[in-house]
């Protein structure tokens, strides 16, 4: 369905700016977790420090889209599907910017680890970063696209995730137990697991405000309010 | 001091309205029933059924032309002022139809009072006489009863401590903000049960604007309030249900947050986010 043009053109305009460099956020994050993960993977240093530098980008991006947002509801006092895709994009800017720490995190873990003998236990790393940057494509994806369908099927990946990282945390605990003369090197494996299982929990933010900015639904701790 | 301004705290020790949802059974003030509304040949109000809460403020929003103004006056029959006019359905106020035989259209203007969007005090009357005016036409006499009625509405209107010592001063020497409470308190001192107010603020200051919503939040504690207006802002900011109106049809109405954040129709998002037309 085509939304109508707003009887303001300047509005379109702006609501189009924001909704552009939260993606261009997504894209930078998307390449920083990637950097990270290459940069653990090949042991390679440069890749973590781009990695590392990239930061400084999403976080005035951030500080863009914070301020953008702001003029907008100040300017235009938006309502309706206007106020949520707003709100929506300051928050998933938030999020963007929280993974993006991740990746920084990651690569600096990584860079610790490229100090000492290779660990093969980098593979348990593996299908957890694939399931992240999964959910984390997917939610950005169902916000761009304002895909409901899309973004509720995102929320319950993120149970899988959690898994990941408790059955990679268990071995790599036995590991220390085994090896102790690599703890430091497993200790940061399993900051770099913990650290994509944060990233799981931002998708899910993002499918959840993508999910709001759509069609108004709050479909947060719905588990929660169940149990109360 | 009286004044409508309350702290934080006191409106939070308040308790929670509660919740209005436009399925969920209410006190209604009027229950409007397949209301058609006819100037000459024009049609200016189709077939329109609305139930107005009671002890609540509904707003009327919709494009110019759309039948706003047509419908709050249906509700006090002062669209009959217009010659040529035609009314088919019902007005049921308080389960009285305004439009039987047998109904005075004063009788009804006295239980729903008007205030309209140019504030109109009587120029060649007082601030005070202004406020009396109607219970002096309805034959009340008593001079300690009208004063205490002019103090008492003046005070509801949040006017009294501005001119308690003006009172015979002209009501045109007031400040545009103060004329609109003014007629407020005129509408008031009638002691109505409901108040329509036909964009009560479009010709005031930010400042004057606030004064008059903020009487709004008070006054709804008592009386029901109808208003029309073409800001948004205030529209979200003053009232419990909105209606919006196009073409004279009704096309969405429901609480005023159901419609601001997420409308069932389209023509209302379209509307409400700038996008009609």
């Amino acid at each position: 369905m085509v939304t109508p043009k707003h009887i303001l053109g300047t509005f379109d305009e702006a609501l189009a700016a924001l909704r552009n460099n939260v993606l261009m956020m997504a894209g930078l994050t998307e390449r920083s977790l990637e950097r990270a993960m290459k940069g653990l993977v090949n042991r390679d240093d440069n890749i973590c420090a781009t990695a590392i530098a990239d930061d400084e980008e999403i976080d005035q991006l951030e500080k863009q889209i914070d301020k953008d947002g702001v003029d907008i509801l100040l300017r235009f006092q938006p309502v309706a599907s206007d106020l949520r895709r707003v709100v929506a994009a300051m928050k998933l800017s938030s999020n963007l910017e929280r993974m993006a720490d991740m990746a920084t995190t990651i690569a600096r873990r990584a860079r610790k680890l490229n100090r000492h003998p290779p660990l093969a236990e980098v593979d348990l790393i593996r299908p957890m970063y694939d399931h992240a940057m999964s959910m984390f494509k997917d939610s950005v994806d169902a916000f761009a696209r304002e895909d409901v369908d899309l973004a509720r099927a995102v929320v319950p990946r993120d149970q899988k995730l959690d898994d990941l990282n408790r059955m990679a945390s268990h071995k790599l605990v036995d590991r220390m137990a085994q090896d102790p003369h690599q703890l430091r090197g497993y200790l940061n494996l399993i900051f770099v697991g913990r650290c994509l299982e944060r990233v799981g929990d931002h998708a899910t933010n993002i499918a959840e405000d993508a999910v709001y900015a759509a069609a108004a639904e709050d479909i947060r701790h719905q588990t929660a309010a169940v149990s109360v | 001091m009286e004044t409508t301004e309350r702290s934080v705290m006191e409106r939070a020790e308040q308790p929670p309205a509660p919740p209005l949802h436009a399925e969920a059974p209410m006190a209604c003030t009027f229950q409007v029933k397949n209301l058609s509304i006819w100037y000459g040949e024009k049609r200016a109000i189709d077939d329109v059924t609305l139930d107005i809460a009671s002890n609540g403020v509904t707003a009327i929003i919709g494009p110019s032309g759309c039948g706003k103004s047509t419908f709050i006056r249906a509700l006090n029959r002062m669209h009959e002022l217009v010659p040529k006019t035609r009314v088919e359905g019902q007005v049921l106020l308080q389960g009285e139809d305004l439009y039987s035989n047998t109904v005075d259209p004063a009788i009804v203007r006295r239980r729903v009072g008007m205030v309209f969007q140019k504030s109109n005090p009587f120029p060649t009357m007082t601030i005070g006489e202004n406020v009396i005016v109607g219970l002096r036409l309805n034959g009340v006499r008593n001079q300690r009863f009208l004063d205490e009625r002019l103090e008492k509405s003046l005070r509801m209107a949040a006017l009294w401590d501005e001119v308690k010592d003006d009172l015979r001063k002209p009501g045109t020497s007031l400040s545009g903000g103060q004329q609109q409470r003014l007629c407020i308190a005129r509408a008031l001192a009638v002691e109505p049960e409901v108040i329509l107010m036909d964009e009560p603020c479009s010709a005031l200051d930010p400042i004057a604007t606030a004064k008059i919503e903020e009487l709004i939040y008070e006054l709804k504690t008592k009386y029901t309030i109808v208003t029309v207006t073409h800001n948004m802002q205030q529209a979200g900011r003053i009232s419990d249900y909105t209606a919006f109106f196009y073409l004279g049809r009704l096309i969405e109405f429901g609480p005023t947050t159901k419609i601001f954040t997420n409308p069932s129709e389209k023509q209302t998002e379209d509307y409400i986010t700038g996008r009609f037309g």
